[in-house]
């Protein structure tokens, strides 16, 4: 059985994937999961999740936030200025680096 | 752990579901995310009719979107407040239609014009995204995790806030008169955002010891003023002369006349108890009742659900 491995780096961090072991059941998963994935890298948690509980949909099945012109979503969209304000300063500059990611890949 | 461990343990996202956290953190903290999911919930039903009374073609789709995003959020919020263990989505969801569960006071009152839009879509929203920006490093991880994608998101509402209010402030002398009536009805009302000062704040202490709040009510009012009563002033609107606020230049921040406030409607309105707490919650019961054959479909239980679709969506 295939379990996938998350690992979170520090508290309070998002736990990412970072590979997957063959464990008969929960507590072997675990077992491997530190010797494979935490033994190095640095890790506060880990996770394993059944590979077969992992549901996918991918850029091929799917047009992810869809085809249509949709500007009117962005901040940057709007031209008042976003700087009196660091939240909103900084909402804007992840709305543009995900649009840059976004176009990068068109 | 205990309370006092929990103290001196609090960090930023320092405890999440695998933590054994204390019953009084749990609760503290189930009480802040619900208040703050319904809020969201509030917000949206506020601005809903909104979508249908936009002038223009651009101003719908914005504001659909941001309806659309705001329920997003609530959702988001009463995932991160049930792993508490203390309530579940569907409790929390159903205290909101019968009038018990508590949200911001801005929500409570109707909004019937399109002047007052940018009351909401700038400076509520803004006051709110103040808060929030703090809210990222609250000591729950799953509500930080929540306020990253909030607050990614939120930049967006807040300058298409103020391309509103750009557009009615610099239009004919009726718009601007009608969006300076607009601006001195909730002008009071936006002040008593954050609250009362910290002396009166009831839940403050605990919050703030354990890691949850990261910032007082009054720093954060003294934030928001700083960055948009100048805002406001370069729109053209008029500070209405009461609620006094003085400037206070060597500390470098402005000063509320607490006294100038309706605390009595205030508390009334914290209570669900104001005439506009009855419409607001009354719109969202309506609501949650007339699509309750939508959630019974996708949980298979209700007419339209083969039994085919049943069994998976059970699975």
């Amino acid at each position: 059985m295939i379990w996938e491995v998350f690992r979170q780096e520090e508290s309070g961090d998002y736990h990412t994937h970072c590979g997957n072991v063959h464990a008969p059941d929960r507590d072997m998963a675990l077992a491997f999961a530190q010797i494979q994935h935490a033994r190095r890298m640095p890790a506060n948690s880990l996770w394993v999740v059944p590979k077969d509980e992992i549901g996918e949909v991918d850029a091929d099945e799917a047009a992810f936030g869809g085809t249509t012109d949709k500007a009117y979503r962005w901040a940057q969209t709007f031209n008042t200025d976003e700087d009196f304000a660091e939240e909103i300063a900084e909402s804007q500059r992840e709305q543009e680096a995900a649009e840059r990611k976004r176009e990068d890949r068109a | 752990m205990n309370v006092s461990e929990t103290k001196d343990r609090a960090g930023p996202r320092a405890f999440g579901p695998g933590d054994d956290v204390p019953r009084e953190y749990r609760e503290a903290a189930t009480r802040m995310i619900q208040f703050h999911a319904n809020s969201e919930i509030m917000g949206a039903y506020l601005e809903r009719p909104f979508i249908r009374q936009a002038p223009s073609l651009d101003r719908k789709l914005a504001f659909s979107a941001k309806v659309q995003d705001e329920i997003g959020h609530g959702q988001l919020l009463y995932r991160a407040a049930e792993e508490l263990g203390i309530k579940t989505r569907e409790e929390m969801l159903t205290e909101l239609a019968e009038g018990e569960g508590k949200f911001l006071n801005c929500f409570h009152y109707p909004m019937d014009s399109w002047y007052e839009t940018p009351m909401i879509g700038f400076f509520v929203d803004g006051a709110a995204m103040r808060r929030q920006a703090t809210l990222k490093n609250t000591s729950w991880e799953p509500y930080a995790h929540a306020m990253d994608k909030i607050c990614f998101e939120e930049g967006f509402h807040i300058k298409h806030g103020e391309s509103i209010l750009r557009e009615l402030a610099t239009g004919s002398t009726a718009q601007r008169e009608k969006l300076q009536e607009a601006f001195d009805e909730w002008w009071p009302r936006i002040l008593q955002f954050f609250g009362p000062t910290d002396d009166q704040s009831t839940h403050h202490d605990f919050a703030a010891e354990v890691g949850l709040k990261q910032v007082s009510n009054d720093e954060l009012r003294t934030a928001f003023l700083n960055a948009y009563l100048p805002k406001a002033e370069r729109y053209g609107l008029e500070i209405p002369d009461e609620p006094r606020i003085t400037y206070d230049e060597d500390a470098d921040r402005y000063e509320v006349r607490e006294s100038d406030l309706d605390w009595d409607e205030f508390w009334q309105v914290a209570k669900n108890d104001y005439q506009g707490s009855h419409e607001q919650i009354g719109t969202r019961a309506d609501a949650r009742e007339a699509v309750e054959w939508v959630r019974a479909a996708i949980e298979g239980d209700g007419p339209g659900s083969s039994p085919t679709e049943a069994a998976g969506a059970a699975d």
